[in-house]
C-alpha cells in the first residue's frame, strides 16, 4: 500500500500543510513553517474519559491510567530513559495528558529526524515492569498531591464534578491515590493495546522540513502493524441539567476562587457544526464576559470581582460546557448578577456593533496563532481529533452572523445547567515555626 | 536579526529587531528605578492606575474596547526584579499591517496608546488620581498580596529569596506590604508618577518589519521630550554569609522546599556562561541531576528543578515532596550539586545541558517576547551581548569552568513549607 496527501491551503494566511495517510493506519501532518524551531508532536486519541475497555462499560480501567502511560511510555528496555536520549540530540521534550488525549512533544533547532526517530521509536514501544509501575507510583502521588494543594485546579475539578453526574470527564487526570494503586504493568499493557493503534493517533509536524523526509523517518521507525480492530469507546449519556448546583471546599486561598460552569449536552454529530457552535461560543463569551464589556466593568467598578475574570468554551464530540472562573468574596451574588445579565440579552437582543468587534478579535486570534510552530501543531491536532480542517475556522469566522450567536445565547445558557465551585479561606491558614 | 538601538530623544531609546517571520509585532516598553521598600509598592500602583484611565480614555472600558478595536491588541503591565533594581512596563502584542484593514498598521495607534498611558494619566483638576480608581487599585493590590499564598511552590520561592538577601531590594515583594497600602493616597501616588516620569530613561523594543526609521520617527513625536536621565543600574552580588533556615507551616498535603544560593557571579562576570551551563546540569531540564535523581531514580517528588538568576547570582533549588521525605530529599538536592562541585559530571550530562541551552537561545528567534526580555535587560545593565553571542559563549564553556563556577556558590538559605494535611484521597483526612 502506498501513502495517499492532500494539500490544505489557506489565502488569508499564506500557509499550507499537508496530510499524508500512511499505510499503518497512521495519519501525518506537515506544516512547512521557516522558523528555527520546529515542533513534533505524536498524540492518541486516548484521555481520561476513556476510561472503559469495551462499549457498555463492563470492563473499566483506573482513573488516572492514560496520564500514568504518558509517565512511563519514557522509560526504555534497556534502562535509558527518553528524555536523556531528547537531550543528547538537542530536543527539548514532554508530554501531556488531557481529558481526551496523550500528546508525547519535543522542539528542537538541530537533528531533527535523530528526534523525530526516538519520537515514533518509544511511543511505539511499551516496556512496564512491576518494579518501574510501581517506581511511577511514588512520582504520580506526589503530582496528586501538588494539584491538591493547587485551589485552581482544585476549583475545576469540583465545577467538573458537579455538572456531571457519572461522565468520566468528572475525574481528576491524574487519579487518584487509590486508583493508581490499582495500576499494574498488565494494566498499562491492556490500556496501551486498546488505544496505542496508528488509526487512532497522529503525528504532526510544523516547521522547516521536508515532508518527504518525514514519511521516510515514519516507515524507518513505525513497526509493521497487521491489521487492526478499531477503538472502542464508551459513550456515557449525562442528562442536561447540572448534577449539583454548588460545590465548596476549603482551601490555601486568600480570597474565595469560584469557577462558574455551564454544562451543555447538545453536541452536533456533525463536524463542521461542532465548529461553527465553537467559533459562535468564543464570540459569545468576549461579548459577555470580556473586559471591555458591560457586564465585567459592571463588576469590576463594584467591587465585586478581582480583575481576572476568564470565560472559555470548550467542545468534543462526548461532552461540552462554558466555564467562568474568578476571584470575589461573593461568588454566589456574582452568579446572581451574570444569570440577571444573560436573562436581560436573552429578553432582549445582543449589540450588532459588539458583535463586530468580537468577531474582530476572533479573526485576531486566530491569525496570530500561526506565528509560533507549538501553537500551530497543537491547534491542528485539535482539529485532527474533532475531525475539523484547521483552516476552516476563519471561513466560519467570516460567515457567522448574529443571529447564530444569539441561538446559543438561548441554547446554552440555561438555569437548569450551572453548577457553582468555590474554593473559600480555610480558618487555619499558616503559621511560622522559627 | 542583530538589533540597532535607536535613540529617542534625549533619555529613551529603541531597540529594533527587524524579522519578517510573525504575522504579529510587538513593541515593548520598560524602565528601571531602584527596588526601595518606600517606593515598590507605590510603582505597582502607577503602573495599575495607568491602565484605569487616560485623558482620552477615562475609563478601563474604554481602553479595553479601542484595544480590542485595534484587532484584540493586548498590552499588558510588566514588572520584574532586575538585580536590587525593578523593572516596570508595557509590552504590546499586535496584527502585522498586512492583515489589518488600517493603512499604515496598527504601529501608530499603538504608540498612541503607550503615549496615553505613560504621559496622559487620568488626574483631576487638582492633578491627583481619581480617589475611586486608588480606593479599587488599594483593594486589588491587598488581594494580591494575600494571594500570594495561593501558589505554595512560588510563596516557598519568595520566602527563600527574603530570606537569602534581607536588606537587599531583590528581597522586597515588588506589590510591598499590606501594612503600607491604607497610608497610598491619590496625591501621593500623583507625585510618585510625576517622579518616576522625571526620572526614567525608557527603553522600548520592537520586533517586527515596520521600517525603523518610521517607527523611530512616531516614537519621537510621541517621546522625544520625556523621561530623565535614569538611575544608573547597580546590584548588590556577594557570596554572603552565613545560613539561615526557616519553617512555616500550611494547611498543604505536600511539603514545599527552597533552597536558595548565593553567588558573586553575575552578568559580565567570566564565569557567568559557566554558571548558567552549572543551573542546567543541576536542575533546568529534564536531563539534569534533580530531575533524573531526585525525582526519577529516588521516586520522591514530582517537581523538583532549580532556577539561576544571573542579574543577580542566585540560584534556587526547589522541590515539592511528602512532609516525612524533606530530610532525604534536601539531602539528595544537595548532593547533585556536591557531585557538580567535583567534577562529577558525565558527558551525556554535559552535553544535555550544553544542547539544551543552545537550543533554548536559538529558539529566542522564534518568540518576540524573548527577545525583547533578553535585549531590554541587557540594555538595562548597559551590556550590548547579543542571543547569538551568548549562545557561543555558553556552548565553549568547559567542565572545569563550571566546576570553577560551582566554587563560587554557597548555600545561605533554605525555606521549608510544611504541609500540615494528612490523608491521600478524599474522605480519608
Amino acid at each position: 500500500m502506498s501513502t495517499s496527501s492532500r494539500i490544505y491551503q489557506s489565502s488569508l494566511l499564506g500557509e499550507s500543510y499537508t496530510f499524508f495517510q500512511h499505510p499503518s493506519g497512521l495519519p501525518v501532518y506537515v506544516f512547512p513553517k521557516k522558523m528555527t524551531t520546529t515542533y513534533a508532536l505524536f498524540a492518541v486519541d486516548f484521555g481520561s474519559v476513556d476510561n472503559a475497555l469495551d462499549a457498555e462499560g463492563r470492563e473499566l480501567l483506573p482513573d488516572g491510567v492514560a496520564h500514568f502511560l504518558e509517565h512511563k511510555l519514557f522509560s526504555n528496555e534497556d534502562g535509558s530513559d527518553s528524555f536523556e536520549r531528547f537531550s543528547a540530540f538537542g530536543a527539548d521534550a514532554n508530554a501531556y495528558t488531557s481529558h481526551t488525549r496523550t500528546v508525547y512533544l519535543f522542539s528542537t533547532t538541530e537533528r531533527f529526524f535523530d528526534s523525530l526517530a526516538e519520537l515514533v521509536r518509544f511511543v511505539t514501544h511499551p516496556y512496564f515492569t512491576k518494579e518501574t509501575v510501581e517506581k511511577e507510583q511514588g512520582i504520580i502521588g506526589e503530582e496528586i498531591r501538588m494539584c491538591r494543594d493547587n485551589p485552581y485546579d482544585r476549583c475545576y475539578y469540583n465545577m467538573m464534578a458537579g455538572l456531571y453526574q457519572s461522565h468520566p470527564v468528572r475525574l481528576d487526570i491524574c487519579g487518584s491515590h487509590a486508583s493508581i494503586a490499582q495500576i499494574t504493568d498488565r494494566v498499562l499493557y491492556r490500556a496501551y493495546e486498546a488505544f496505542y493503534k496508528p488509526e487512532n493517533m497522529a503525528l504532526i509536524i510544523c516547521g522547516d522540513v521536508d515532508p518527504n523526509e518525514v514519511l521516510s523517518a515514519v516507515d524507518a521507525n513505525l513497526p509493521v502493524y497487521g491489521k487492526q480492530t478499531p477503538v472502542v469507546r464508551r459513550t456515557v449519556s449525562e442528562a442536561p441539567h447540572a448534577w449539583q448546583s454548588t460545590v465548596r471546599e476549603k482551601g490555601q486561598v486568600a480570597k474565595p476562587v469560584f469557577s462558574i460552569g455551564v454544562k451543555d449536552t447538545d453536541l452536533p454529530a456533525d463536524p463542521r457544526a461542532r465548529l461553527k457552535k465553537d467559533v459562535g461560543m468564543a464570540i459569545l463569551n468576549e461579548m459577555l464576559f470580556s473586559q471591555a464589556g458591560e457586564l465585567y466593568n459592571k463588576l469590576y467598578d463594584s467591587g465585586m470581582i478581582s480583575p481576572e475574570l476568564s470565560a472559555d468554551y470548550a467542545l468534543t464530540r462526548d461532552f461540552a460546557f462554558n466555564q467562568i472562573s474568578g476571584e470575589s468574596w461573593e461568588p454566589e451574588a456574582v452568579l446572581d448578577a451574570i444569570k440577571a445579565y444573560i436573562g436581560e440579552k436573552q429578553q432582549g437582543h445582543l449589540s450588532e456593533s459588539d458583535f463586530e468587534r468580537c468577531r474582530r478579535i476572533e479573526y485576531a486570534e486566530y491569525i496570530k496563532s500561526f506565528d509560533s510552530t507549538e501553537e500551530i501543531a497543537n491547534t491542528l491536532l485539535s482539529f485532527v481529533f474533532e475531525d475539523s480542517e484547521l483552516f476552516s475556522y476563519a471561513d466560519i469566522v467570516q460567515s457567522i452572523t448574529l443571529a447564530d450567536v444569539e441561538a446559543l445565547l438561548h441554547s446554552v445558557f440555561r438555569d437548569e445547567a450551572y453548577t457553582l465551585s468555590i474554593i473559600e479561606p480555610q480558618e487555619e491558614q499558616m503559621g511560622d515555626e522559627r | 536579526m542583530k538589533p540597532i538601538i535607536y535613540p529617542i530623544g534625549q533619555h529613551a531609546s529603541l531597540i529594533y529587531i527587524k524579522s519578517d517571520r510573525f504575522k504579529s509585532e510587538l513593541l515593548s516598553v520598560s524602565f528601571a528605578v531602584p527596588l526601595f521598600e518606600n517606593t515598590a509598592q507605590k510603582n505597582a500602583m502607577v503602573m495599575a492606575l495607568s491602565r484605569r484611565g487616560t485623558a482620552s480614555f477615562p475609563t478601563q472600558a474604554l481602553i479595553n474596547e479601542k484595544l480590542d478595536l485595534m484587532y484584540s491588541t493586548s498590552i499588558s503591565a510588566s514588572a520584574r526584579r532586575l538585580g536590587d533594581m525593578h523593572a516596570l512596563g508595557f509590552s504590546a502584542d499586535f496584527l502585522g499591517a498586512r492583515y489589518v484593514a488600517e493603512k499604515g498598521g496598527l504601529l501608530p495607534d499603538v504608540v498612541r496608546m503607550y503615549r496615553e498611558l505613560l504621559r496622559a494619566p487620568l488626574l483631576d483638576e487638582h492633578g491627583h488620581y481619581t480617589a475611586a480608581f486608588v480606593e479599587s487599585e488599594k483593594q486589588n493590590l491587598r488581594d494580591a498580596i494575600r494571594a500570594e499564598i495561593n501558589n505554595p511552590r512560588s510563596y516557598a520561592i519568595s520566602r527563600c529569596r527574603r530570606l537569602l538577601c534581607e536588606g537587599e531590594g531583590y528581597a522586597l515583594s515588588l506589590l510591598g506590604s499590606e501594612e503600607s497600602i491604607d497610608a497610598l493616597s491619590a496625591e501621593d501616588l500623583a507625585d510618585r508618577y510625576r517622579a518616576l516620569t522625571e526620572t526614567l530613561s525608557p527603553v522600548f523594543c520592537y520586533v517586527g518589519n515596520t521600517d525603523a526609521c518610521e517607527l523611530a520617527a512616531l516614537l519621537r513625536d510621541a517621546f522625544g521630550d520625556f523621561g530623565g536621565v535614569g538611575v544608573p543600574y547597580s546590584s548588590s552580588v556577594h557570596l554572603g554569609k552565613g545560613m539561615r533556615e526557616e519553617t512555616a507551616e500550611m494547611p498543604l498535603f505536600q511539603g514545599k522546599l527552597s533552597i536558595g544560593f548565593r553567588s558573586d557571579i553575575s552578568l559580565g562576570h567570566r564565569l557567568a556562561p559557566a554558571l548558567m551551563m552549572l543551573n542546567e546540569i543541576f536542575g533546568a531540564s529534564p536531563a539534569s541531576k534533580l530531575f533524573m535523581n531526585v525525582r526519577e531514580r529516588m521516586s520522591l517528588c514530582y517537581h523538583c528543578s532549580s532556577a539561576l538568576d544571573l542579574f543577580k547570582g542566585t540560584v534556587f533549588a526547589n522541590c515539592g515532596m511528602k512532609v516525612e521525605n524533606r530530610a532525604v530529599a534536601e539531602e539528595a538536592m544537595l548532593a547533585q550539586l556536591a557531585e557538580i562541585g567535583k567534577g562529577n559530571i558525565t558527558d551525556v550530562e554535559f552535553d544535555a545541558a550544553r544542547h539544551s541551552l543552545a537550543n533554548t537561545y536559538r529558539q529566542a528567534f522564534d518568540n518576540p517576547g524573548v527577545l525583547s526580555r533578553f535585549y531590554t535587560g541587557r540594555a538595562m545593565i548597559g551590556d550590548d551581548e547579543t542571543v547569538t553571542s551568548w549562545r557561543e559563549k555558553l556552548v565553549h564553556v568547559t567542565l572545569d569552568e563550571v566546576v570553577e563556577a560551582a566554587e563560587h556558590l554557597a548555600r545561605r538559605a533554605v525555606f521549608f513549607l510544611k504541609g500540615t494535611r494528612d490523608g491521600e484521597d478524599e474522605g480519608e483526612e
